[in-house]
C-alpha cells in the first residue's frame, strides 16, 4: 500500500509549452484543412448555431412527453416555417430595392466617391501641405481609373456566393440530425473512452461543448445587440432601411475587422445616396464609430469575450495567424476553432502527463486481460 | 411504423432510473431528461473507481454489484463503506468539486450510473425544478449521513 501512496503523489506535469505549440500548430492545421471544405464547414457552422439556438425548445417538448425524434422534428419544421414566413415578407421589401444590383452598385460607388471627393478637398481647404500635393486630384485619378476594374470584381464575387448558397440548405438538415443524434454520439464517444480516464474526458467534453455553446449563443446576442443599436442609430439619422442595414452590418462583423470596414463603407455607402443632407454620411460614420466602440467595450465582453477565456495578445495575434493561413474564413474560424483545440489539448496533455490515471488505466487492462483467460488454463 | 411525434411511455430503463434514491422524487417527463445526460460504466472486480485526492466531476449511482469505499491514513487502508445497488457516491463532486475525500474500488463485476456536475448544474440553469428535487434527495443522503457520523461518535464517547 505504500507504494501506492507514493504513486499517487506524482503529479501531472499539465501544458507546458509543447502542448501550447501543438495546440496552435493544430489550430493552423485545421483551419487549411476547413478552407478546402468550407462548401461543407459553413452550413456544419450554421447548423452548430442552430443546435445551440433550438436545444432549449427541444428539451421543453421533450419534458412535455414528446420523444427525442419527435421533439428535434417538431422542433425543426417549425424553424423552417418561420424562415419561410419571413422569407415571403421580406422578398418584395428586397426585390423592390435591389431589383437592379448593377445600377444600385455603380449608384452607391459614385456616392461613395463625390463623399470622398468632397472630404478631401475640404481637408486640402484646411491644410496647405495637402492641398500643395494636390491630394484630392491624384486619388480621384486613380480611382476613376479603377472604376471599371471594380464592377468587374464585384459582378464574379456576387455570383459566387449565388452558386454557393444551395449548400446552405445543408444547415437546418445538418442541425435536425445534431438535435436528435447529438446526445447519442456523446454517449457513443464517451463508451470508448477507458474507465480511468473517463471522468477527465467526459469533463473535456463538456467543457468543449460548453465553450462553443457560450461562444455561439454570445455571438447571436452580439448580432442582437449590434443590429439594434445600429438600426436605432441609422433610423435616429433617417437613414433608409436602417434595420436591414443594422442587421447586415452585425453579420458582417462576425468576420474580426474585414466584416468591421466593409460594414461600415456600406453605411456610409447608402448615406451619401440620401440626396436631402450632404452631412448625412459624416452623421452615419460618427455613429458607427459609437457602435463599434460600444461593441468593443460593452457588448463584446458582455457576450461571447468571456467565453473562450484567452489571452487578449492570443487573440489578436492568432486572428492575424488565421487570416494569414486561411483568408476569411481563417479570420472567422480562427476564435472558437482555437478554444476547442485549446481546451481539447490542455485536457488531453493533462491525462497522459498524469502518472497515476496512466498507471490505473495499465491496471485495468491487466484486470481485464486476467478476466478475459481465467478458464483458458 | 413508430410515430415519432406520441407520447413517449415509461421504459423499463427510466423505471430503472426511478428505482435510483436520488432520483425518486422526479416525473416520468422529468426522468426522460436525466435519462440523456446519465453514461453507464462497466468495472471490473478490484477495478479502481476513483482515487482520494483526485479532482471529482461526477457522482457514481450503483446500478450492479459492489463498491467499496477506502481510506489510506498512514499506510493502513480502512474501509469507509461498502455499497450496493441503489446506492450512490462521490457525491460531493456535484456540489464544489472538491478534491475525492477517500478511494472508491469496484468489489466485484459492478455496473455504475455516472451523473457529471456540469450537467447538474446547466439543469439548475435550465431546470431549476429538476434540480431542486435532485438536490433534496442529496441534502437528505447527507443530513442522514451526518446523522450516522454522529451517532457513532457518541457511541465511542459512551465506550
Amino acid at each position: 500500500m505504500g507504494s501506492q501512496g507514493e504513486g499517487r503523489e506524482l503529479e501531472a506535469e499539465g501544458s507546458g509549452p509543447l502542448v501550447w505549440c501543438a495546440i496552435l500548430g493544430i489550430t493552423c492545421l485545421l483551419l487549411v484543412f476547413m478552407q478546402k471544405l468550407l462548401w461543407l464547414v459553413v452550413p456544419a457552422l450554421l447548423a452548430l448555431i442552430l443546435y445551440y439556438l433550438l436545444f432549449p425548445l427541444m428539451n421543453r417538448l421533450i419534458f412535455r412527453g414528446l420523444s427525442r425524434e419527435g421533439a428535434a422534428g417538431s422542433v425543426m419544421l417549425g424553424f423552417l416555417l418561420f424562415m419561410s414566413l419571413a422569407g415571403l415578407w421580406v422578398t418584395p421589401w428586397v426585390t423592390q430595392r435591389f431589383g437592379n444590383i448593377k445600377a444600385l452598385v455603380s449608384r452607391y460607388m459614385d456616392g461613395g466617391l463625390a463623399l470622398l471627393d468632397r472630404s478631401l478637398r475640404a481637408l486640402e481647404g484646411a491644410w496647405a501641405p495637402l492641398a500643395n500635393a494636390h491630394l484630392a486630384d491624384t486619388v480621384a485619378q486613380r480611382l476613376h481609373s479603377m472604376d471599371g476594374h471594380l464592377t468587374e470584381y464585384i459582378e464574379p464575387v456576387a455570383m459566387g456566393i449565388m452558386a454557393w448558397a444551395p449548400s446552405l440548405l445543408l444547415a437546418p438538415f445538418l442541425a435536425f440530425f445534431f438535435l436528435r443524434d447529438g446526445q447519442r454520439f456523446k454517449h457513443f464517444i464517451a463508451e470508448a473512452v477507458p474507465n480511468a480516464i473517463f471522468e477527465r474526458s467526459l469533463f473535456l467534453l463538456n467543457e468543449v461543448d460548453r465553450t462553443l455553446r457560450a461562444y455561439f449563443i454570445g455571438l447571436m446576442k452580439l448580432t442582437v445587440l449590434d443590429t439594434v443599436t445600429l438600426a436605432a442609430g441609422l433610423a435616429l439619422i433617417s437613414v433608409p432601411g436602417a434595420l436591414a442595414l443594422g442587421f447586415i452590418c452585425a453579420v458582417l462583423a462576425w468576420i474580426p475587422y474585414v466584416g468591421t470596414v466593409l460594414g461600415g463603407l456600406l453605411v456610409v455607402l447608402v448615406a451619401t445616396d440620401y440626396p436631402g443632407d450632404p452631412m448625412m454620411a459624416y452623421w452615419a460614420i460618427a455613429l458607427f464609430g459609437i457602435a463599434r466602440m460600444l461593441d468593443d467595450f460593452v457588448y463584446m465582453p458582455i457576450t461571447v469575450g468571456k467565453s473562450l477565456q484567452m489571452h487578449p495578445l492570443i487573440t489578436v495575434l492568432m486572428i492575424f495567424v488565421g487570416g494569414a493561413v486561411a483568408g476569411i474564413t481563417g479570420l472567422m474560424l480562427v476564435l472558437p476553432l482555437l478554444g476547442v483545440v485549446m481546451v481539447v489539448g490542455k485536457t488531453v496533455g493533462s491525462v497522459v502527463t498524469d502518472p497515476r490515471l496512466m498507471a490505473r488505466h495499465r491496471h485495468a487492462r491487466e484486470l481485464c486481460r486476467v478476466a478475459a483467460s481465467a478458464d483458458l488454463g | 411504423m413508430r410515430n415519432p411525434f406520441r407520447r413517449e411511455p415509461v421504459s423499463p430503463h427510466l423505471d430503472r432510473i426511478r428505482s435510483l434514491s436520488l432520483f425518486t422524487d422526479l416525473s416520468p417527463g422529468e426522468l426522460r431528461l436525466i435519462e440523456h445526460l446519465m453514461h453507464e460504466r462497466a468495472y471490473l472486480p478490484r477495478e479502481v473507481i476513483f482515487d482520494e485526492g483526485e479532482e471529482g466531476h461526477a457522482i457514481y449511482i450503483i446500478l450492479e454489484g459492489e463498491v467499496s469505499i477506502t481510506r489510506t491514513r498512514n499506510a493502513v487502508v480502512s474501509e469507509v463503506a461498502r455499497l450496493g445497488v441503489g446506492d450512490f457516491f462521490g457525491e460531493l463532486a456535484l456540489l464544489d468539486g472538491a478534491p475525492r475525500s477517500a478511494d472508491a474500488r469496484a468489489v466485484d463485476k459492478a455496473r455504475l450510473a455516472v451523473f457529471f456536475r456540469d450537467d447538474f448544474l446547466e439543469l439548475l440553469d435550465t431546470h431549476g425544478r429538476i434540480a431542486s428535487k435532485i438536490a433534496r434527495q442529496l441534502a437528505r443522503h447527507i443530513g442522514g449521513r451526518m446523522r450516522e457520523m454522529a451517532l457513532a461518535a457518541n457511541a465511542h464517547q459512551h465506550l
